[in-house]
């Protein structure tokens, strides 16, 4: 039992984990936690459904088409509404994202209606493999893939690449990153198209396990957040391991110690990493001075 | 002195006025029509079942395509809350104050019902057929409710007395939301058991927003169950049939009647549905019962677009009572007469099971079918109406402590 709660922590984990990443990118470069995350990557996970059974493309047609889409709607979100705000303070921002949140909600509630459907995924959530003692469906062997390699490019993109170190530059010192020819605004847009996009694999992976319709997100949003205050809201790496610890500790908390209290283990561990490590366990803990 | 009988005359004719209009005329009722009121989730997580009020509505068009009733035509509002309880007092405020409705049908919801069940009550709102099976509605009896919707409780007694009796199950686990819902039917269920003997192997509750059921799959796996009884919403329906078929758990599966919108149930967990009993209200989608086949003209012709579903034509079967009490006011449409009409119904039945009310009786019924989802999809009908033969104040006194 232990291991099989542990390898199913560790398979829904990873989905904590890409939504704690997709918070984190745009956190680290305008500290604001996003809370239209989930519904951004629940409205691109319908745009595949609607690719998918309404005008008959493929799976990857359609999977690329719903990516596509998702850095579309970062890059419009952020354009048009979050760079227009006179005088942004944090707050004012993350009141801005909250809207989006009930925005992108009302929108797929409409369009869609809150039936839930099924989104055909080529992989298979009910053949599974033998792991010792436990099983675990080629749908959690793909998720699990997908996220380490998706950590693994961010990591590259981070280290190596112009606009990744650029993005890094904006989120130390943005007026310095300016002064240097940074073109900050533009990365802002790539940070949220580039977020969206991460969003939107963790939705689609997630819809053939959880059935889609607009709460789709809901649940998961809180754990991605958790999960990232748990590893730290600045580090990629933090918030991807707090991902996978929080599914596994709450998975053996429901197997041993309560199910009733399971989904409240996110919240306790939310308080309790605020109270004595607020800036997560992996992060480096900076003190401002005044 | 003359000033002082002037004014007296004066206060009088005004007091007179005043008071007239009321006792010539009853709330929402005119010379050519009755006004009668619904909330239902049109928007947001629950609107599945916003077919019920729309059905209700269809319904309604079909009577008074028919010539209405004693020459009145239903005027229907439909006010979509969004299953939110805050709203559903707004919706009743506007209508009984406003729209001056003469009462309330159905309306989707234990949550959303309670909400206004006290304040439809001090205004003598009658209200006919929450679509919501819980105890809240009969027990104890008040003067202007009546239930029609079959009992969660006597739902989970029906299924086990079907999987001892018939299918000679011998381990039940109960897999249920951790509300009144879930509740008053794992409540129903351990009743029914101990009749046999028996007791429940486990009892796994859900919180509503969790998404991971693989742990609470993994309790019910441990606990060596050959049949589970499922007290859930849709998407937990289908989460764990999906995770018990990927852990290897082969149980048989049971539902209520809110799961059994098979056609949507099948599609959703890619196929796992087939097999599934589950209990219900009404006919099934497919019979062959004339009264149903009317029901479906009646939505081909005034609501083309809707799909023909159970949650659909449950909008007609609530409120059928209402009409048939409705009928029998005669041209003397009261309040008052009204429930002394809908008292005086007896073994009524429409497209549902028996009902029955008095002044002391408003559950109208205690029976449910056992049907079953086949191949695609469809469902077929496994047992004639059944009767529960629980105490109701048993499962109140365990899930209320009253």
């Amino acid at each position: 039992m232990f291991v099989q709660l542990f390898i199913s922590g560790i398979a829904f984990g990873s989905l904590y984990a890409l939504i704690a990443l997709a918070m984190v990118i745009i956190y680290k470069t305008s500290e604001v936690p996003n809370f239209g995350q989930g519904e951004m990557a629940m409205l691109s996970t319908f745009v595949a459904y609607a690719l998918l059974e309404n005008y008959g493309y493929s799976f990857t047609i359609s999977f690329t088409g719903s990516l596509l889409f998702a850095a579309l709607l970062g890059i419009f979100l952020e354009f048009v509404f979050l760079r227009r705000a006179k005088e942004p303070n944090v707050l004012s921002l993350m009141l801005i994202t909250l809207g989006f949140q009930m925005i992108l909600y009302g929108l797929a509630s409409w369009k869609w209606g809150a039936d839930q459907r099924n989104l055909a995924f080529p992989v298979s959530d009910f053949d599974t493999i033998q792991v010792g003692s436990a099983v675990l469906s080629y749908l959690n062997i793909a998720t699990i893939l997908i996220t380490l390699i998706l950590m693994f490019i961010l990591f590259l993109f981070f280290k190596y690449t112009k606009v990744g170190i650029a993005m890094k530059a904006t989120q130390q010192n943005a007026v310095a990153a300016k002064i240097n020819g940074i073109r900050t605004n533009r990365i802002l847009s790539i940070t949220w198209a580039m977020s969206s996009v991460i969003g939107a694999v963790a939705g689609i992976l997630l819809a053939p396990i959880a059935t889609l319709d607009p709460n789709l997100m809901m649940d998961p949003l809180i754990k991605g957040f958790a999960s990232a205050v748990l590893g730290g809201m600045t580090t990629l790496v933090g918030a991807a391991f707090g991902g996978y610890m929080l599914g596994i500790i709450e998975n053996l908390f429901g197997g041993y110690v309560s199910l009733e209290f399971k989904s409240v283990v996110a919240f306790g561990i939310i308080v309790l990493v605020l109270c004595f490590k607020p800036s997560g366990l992996f992060a480096k803990h900076y003190v401002r001075k005044v | 002195m003359k000033k002082r009988v002037v004014f007296t005359l004066f206060s009088l004719v005004l007091a007179l006025l005043v008071f007239i209009p009321f006792s010539w005329a009853e709330r929402g009722v005119t010379d050519t029509e009755i006004r009668i009121g619904q909330w239902g989730p049109q928007t947001g997580p629950a609107s599945l079942w916003g077919a019920v009020a729309r059905g209700t509505g269809c319904y309604f068009d079909m009577i008074n395509a028919e010539g209405g009733i004693h020459g009145r035509k239903i005027k229907y509002f439909l006010r979509d809350d969004g299953y939110m309880p805050a709203r559903t007092k707004a919706i009743a405020k506007e209508l009984v104050e406003d729209k001056e409705i003469f009462a309330f049908a159905s309306g989707v919801g234990s949550a959303t019902g309670m909400a206004v069940k006290r304040y439809l009550h001090k205004n003598k709102v009658p209200w006919v057929g929450p679509a919501a099976g819980s105890t809240h509605w009969g027990y104890p009896p008040t003067k202007y409710l009546w239930g029609t919707y079959p009992l969660y409780c006597d739902e989970a007694a029906i299924l086990i007395d079907h999987a001892v009796n018939t299918l000679k199950k011998k381990r039940i686990a109960f897999f249920y939301q951790n509300d009144d819902y879930g509740k008053e039917g794992l409540y129903g269920a351990q009743l029914a058991l101990e009749k046999y003997g028996m007791k429940l192997v486990a009892e796994v509750s859900a919180e509503p927003l969790d998404t991971d059921l693989s742990s609470h799959v993994m309790k019910l796996k441990a606990s060596n169950a050959d049949c589970v009884l499922n007290w859930v919403l849709p998407k937990h329906g289908a989460i764990v049939l999906g995770t018990a078929a990927k852990l290897g758990f082969k149980p048989q599966w049971m539902t209520t009647s809110t799961l059994s919108d098979t056609p949507i149930m099948y599609k959703i967990t890619k196929g796992l549905y087939k097999d599934v009993f589950f209990t219900t209200f009404a006919e099934l989608p497919e019979s062959d019962f004339p009264l149903l086949k009317k029901y479906k003209k009646a939505q081909e012709q005034f609501a083309p677009k809707e799909r023909w579903g159970v949650f659909f034509y449950a909008g007609f079967y609530f409120v059928e009572p209402m009409v048939e009490a409705l009928k029998r006011c005669g041209r003397d449409l009261t309040i008052e007469n009204f429930v002394k009409a809908m008292d005086s119904i007896k073994d009524f039945q429409g497209i549902g099971p028996v009902n029955s009310f008095g002044p002391n009786k408003r559950q109208g019924t205690r029976s449910s079918f056992v049907g079953k989802c086949v191949e695609g999809g469809e469902s077929v009908r496994i047992t004639d109406w059944m009767p529960s033969g629980i105490d109701v104040n048993e499962v109140i006194k365990r899930a209320y402590n009253r």
